[in-house]
């Protein structure tokens, strides 16, 4: 990309993610851990920076906590005085006093960045969602179009497309409507079986983005979200585009999650202990980074016949030890500590937690810092785990953090 | 009824002609001489227009335009400075319209007409 023009990206981080509970609870959607070390956001800053964008603020408002700290620990990488910098923005309450309304509102809110930076051109992300994608080539698309919005779009199945902004295109791309959450669907003109949908990716010139969302902010029965309001207003009225997604996962099905869903962030975590994931975690021409400490390797303990530690289609991060305990096709981050006995299957396990001797965990999600006392069983009863525990239209059982016997 | 205008401008005699001028053309005016007090008299009295100097002390007029808009959204609100280029300001561009002073009054006039609806 030419150095010249000025690109700012703001990645929008304020999602309660309200269907995740209990993950939510005291975090941020874009905070909540994913694949052992990361956190969802990682995917979104990894794809900026490799695409070369680094001039990166993140909004934030909800629970921000841990999102902040994990920005500052891991994301602290860049030299201001290359002009570079990830900078987090809490809700500041500068225009009005409420806190975000809708997507639109939390940029409009932070005009005054644009004001300081004055780009030609602003990218706006979500860090909610996981996937691979060179943002290059999107804003390059945008550029030969001369549009004033392009949208980078997803296909799904039809019948599946209902809880997305599904677009209508033309046949040089050009969006000729926008429905936010149809009941019925439009297919693509491309394929009739899948709809074309917004991944909450927005390429905006930046005057006609500021134009628009000061229209909105004036608007009564708004809600200031950019789906909902914005491109609406903009279809049929400026050059709005639709820009297919190119995966840089290199896989044979395009891969672009938004884990909306117990039951979604369970499958996309499992998808990583496969023999082929879907999701490719070990390109390095693509890494996706986070923040690490330093932690020694992990290790497993007894090789007696019943006394065994295995570890078997899984996962494991650094500072684990597996002593004496059996773990299958789960997911586990770093600090986790198992001790004899103990059976653990298709499971996602986060950090610092510590499972006693002879418990059986099956299907479960267990948040930070839990410890598990002997003999504990989860997964085994549904109707004894729904007394205790949020369970999943699945069957999966989250056990929250700090949770305490 | 009347319409009522509310004029922040700093500067005495600046505020009085402005005032006079369109107490002529049939509306009330309340006027304040920065933008702490404008916004005051915006949640005070029922105001159908404001007319906003850039350059003030206390608050200055992008400022203003801010809180107005935080508070009152539908609110009209013309700038009315000496200075174009606080249009490259993307705040400025919350106003309805930007006016550059000049020595015609009628540009001013005609504006407030126009977003007034008459």
């Amino acid at each position: 990309m030419n150095n010249k023009e000025k690109i700012i990206t703001l990645v929008l981080a304020g999602g309660k993610g309200e269907r995740l509970y209990p993950l939510t609870r005291d975090r941020a959607k874009p905070a909540v851990p994913f694949g052992g070390i990361y956190r969802i956001i990682d995917f979104t800053l990894s794809n900026a920076i490799n695409s070369g964008l680094r001039r990166i603020y993140i909004l934030v408002q909800y629970k921000s906590f841990s999102l902040q700290r994990h920005i500052r620990e891991g994301w602290n990488i860049f030299s201001r005085e290359l002009g570079e910098f990830v900078d987090l923005v809490p809700a500041q309450m500068r225009i009005g006093e409420e806190w975000y309304l809708g997507t639109a509102d939390s940029v409009f809110q932070n005009i005054y960045l644009l004001n300081q930076e004055k780009p030609d051109i602003v990218l706006i992300l979500s860090g909610d969602h996981i996937y691979k994608m060179d943002y290059r080539s999107l804003i390059q698309f945008h550029k030969e179009k001369n549009a004033d919005l392009t949208i980078s779009v997803f296909e799904v199945p039809v019948n599946q497309a209902s809880r997305f902004g599904v677009l209508k295109i033309d046949k040089d791309l050009r969006v000729v409507d926008f429905k936010e959450k149809p009941e019925v669907p439009e297919p693509s003109p491309l394929n009739p079986e899948v709809s074309l949908i917004s991944m909450g990716i927005y390429v905006f010139n930046t005057e006609i983005l500021v134009k628009r969302l000061f229209e909105d902010a004036k608007k009564k029965d708004s809600v200031h979200d950019f789906g909902k309001n914005i491109i609406p207003s903009m279809v049929g009225r400026d050059k709005v585009f639709a820009f297919p997604f190119i995966d840089e996962n290199k896989k044979e099905t395009k891969y672009w999650r938004d884990i909306g869903t117990i039951d979604a962030y369970y499958e996309a975590n499992m998808d990583l202990v496969n023999v082929e994931p879907i999701l490719n975690l070990y390109d390095k021409d693509w890494p996706i980074r986070t923040y690490q400490e330093q932690m020694p390797p992990a290790k497993t303990v007894f090789s007696g016949y019943d006394r065994k530690g295995e570890v078997l289609d899984s996962i494991i991060c650094g500072g684990c030890i597996v002593s004496g305990a059996k773990i299958f096709h789960s997911v586990v981050s770093p600090w986790v500590h198992f001790h004899s006995y103990s059976e653990i299957s298709d499971s996602i396990i986060f950090e610092n937690v510590e499972i006693s001797r002879y418990c059986k965990i099956r299907k479960a999600i267990i948040d930070k810092d839990v410890y598990i006392p002997t003999g504990i069983q989860i997964g085994y009863d549904e109707k004894e785990d729904r007394k205790r525990f949020t369970v999943s239209e699945n069957g999966v059982v989250v056990i929250p953090k700090g949770m305490k016997w | 009824m009347k319409k009522t205008i509310l004029l922040i401008e700093d500067e005495e005699n600046q505020r009085i002609l402005y005032s006079e001028e369109l107490e002529k053309e049939g509306y009330t005016v309340f006027t304040a001489s920065d933008g702490l007090k404008g916004l005051k008299i915006i949640e005070e009295k029922q105001i159908d227009l404001v007319v906003l100097d850039i350059r003030m002390p206390e608050m200055d007029g992008l400022e203003t335009l801010s809180k107005i808009l935080g508070e009152r959204k539908n609110l009209p609100v013309i700038i009315y400075t000496a200075y174009p280029h606080y249009k490259t300001n993307f705040m400025s561009w919350g106003a309805d319209i930007y006016l550059v002073k000049s020595s015609n009054i009628n540009e001013l006039k005609e504006k407030v007409k126009e977003l007034l609806g008459e």
